[in-house]
């Protein structure tokens, strides 16, 4: 209290002002009492847990935003395409999920997430068949990828959200530093997947489609095309004395297809007398790296989360065919939007790699498998 | 890994027209409904097939 008195008496020198002395008093008051009460326990924790759920709060109503507009992109596109209750439909799909499966006896965990992936996908298709059998198969694709979008989104703003109620209620400051943490990475992602719908719905390619573009430019050239497994096709043809078989998904479509069983396919059918398989894809940049830039290395180039990928390994191992995988990297959101011009540009590269990789390690007379993976939204063959 | 692009782009879409016999090659706006190796006339150099090579993002300026 002394200590109040004596910095008013030093405040009341320097003004002989009333009212301006009055201030000085309510100041060092209210500074003292503030000093004095972030002394006391639980009280910082609270002022700061405040400021964080305000910053998270705000973040989560940017993913919600971009939610919210994806839905009416969605529900729109169901309308125009003469779905009778598109809101019902979306209601159906927003909340969509697939368990995984059983990972404690993994033994045939692969084929059991197989089959749940792809009825999965069955039954979406044909819940959008039966809303309207006339759909050609373009459009068909374009309300997948805008249900998938728009559960993705879903989920990302309910977890956010209920980790940030969690936070509150149980006053942790610990989950809120962790929260406050990814959130904005989340935001980026949310970003991300409301540009990639307006991308896909245009027809454009995107930048995940480099590897279909590379098949594509070899398929050109192919007068033997046929389809090899689900949404996905092959064909042949003659490169400096080797039969190439080049496999992709079937665009113009929004489809990955299922590449791996397609090569497994090939392989099968070829009896096994296969050289070499070659996989080339796009993959993730680390922060720092050019967009475009090309990279070779061993194994299957596939960001799948499973079947596809094992299934070309088993083949592979099943008659000794080693695989080259040729990548092209750019970030999250350059893989799933437009394909920028510097992706566009190492297509060709890809090409010389590729054509490079088959004159140094396989002989005149043998067969290779080349495999573009990736969505080919935009990229015909 | 990277997450997103550095600044906020703004982006031009591009479309690729090339002939499948001659080196003709020609860049226009994109529009709904292109997509690559679709056949979209003759060439006016030597009537060839023209077809689409390629569809591409441009960046027109970067906003930091």
């Amino acid at each position: 209290m002394s200590l109040i008195i004596v910095l008013a008496q030093a405040s009341s020198q320097g003004s002989q002002n009333g009212a301006a002395l009055a201030f000085s008093y309510i100041f060092y008051i209210f500074f003292i009492a503030l000093l004095a009460l972030s002394f006391f326990p639980g009280v910082q924790q609270k002022t700061q847990i405040m400021f964080l759920s305000r910053d998270v709060e705000q973040k989560l109503q940017m993913i919600e935003n971009y939610l919210k507009d994806s839905k009416s992109i969605t529900e729109k596109l169901l309308k125009e395409k003469g779905f009778p209750d598109p809101k019902a439909f979306l209601d159906r799909v927003i909340d969509r999920f697939v368990i995984d499966p059983v990972s404690i006896e993994p033994t045939d965990i692969i084929n059991r997430m197989k089959l749940l992936m792809r009825s999965n996908e069955d039954t979406v298709r044909e819940m959008i068949m039966s809303a309207n059998p006339n759909l050609d198969p373009m459009t068909r694709s374009q309300i997948e990828i805008s249900a998938e979008v728009v559960n993705a989104l879903n989920l990302i703003f309910k977890v956010i959200r209920h980790y940030l109620i969690m936070a509150k209620k149980l006053n942790s400051i610990m989950i809120m530093y962790q929260l406050q943490m990814v959130a904005p990475i989340y935001v980026k992602y949310a970003e991300a997947y409301s540009k990639a719908q307006k991308v896909f719905l245009q027809g454009i390619p995107i930048g995940d489609g480099l590897g279909p573009l590379v098949a594509s430019k070899f398929l050109m050239k192919s007068s033997q095309k046929f389809t090899v497994s689900k949404d996905t096709i092959a064909g042949t043809l003659e490169f400096e004395g080797r039969k190439l078989v080049v496999v992709k998904a079937e665009g113009p479509m929004a489809t990955v297809g299922t590449p791996g069983e397609g090569v497994q396919n090939v392989i099968e059918r070829e009896g096994g007398k296969v050289s070499r398989i070659i996989t080339v894809d796009a993959a993730l940049k680390l922060e720092g790296e050019e967009t475009g830039t090309i990279a070779e290395g061993m194994g299957v180039a596939m960001g799948d989360p499973g079947p596809e990928k094992i299934a070309i390994e088993r083949v592979a191992v099943k008659y000794g065919i080693p695989i080259d995988a040729v990548i092209v990297k750019m970030s999250m959101e350059e893989a799933i939007t437009e394909m920028r011009k510097e992706v566009y540009q190492a297509a060709d590269k890809v090409i010389d790699y590729v054509k490079r990789i088959i004159l140094e390690r396989t002989k005149p007379g043998s067969t290779v498998v080349l495999v573009g993976v990736g969505n080919t939204a935009g990229i015909a063959q | 890994m990277a997450i997103s692009a550095d600044s906020k782009q703004v982006l031009k879409v591009k479309t690729v027209v090339k002939c499948m016999q001659c080196d003709y090659t020609q860049e226009r706006d994109f529009q709904v409904g292109d997509f690559v190796l679709k056949l979209v006339g003759n060439c006016p150099k030597d009537n060839g097939p023209l077809y689409i090579a390629g569809i591409y993002a441009e960046t027109l300026n970067q906003k930091k």
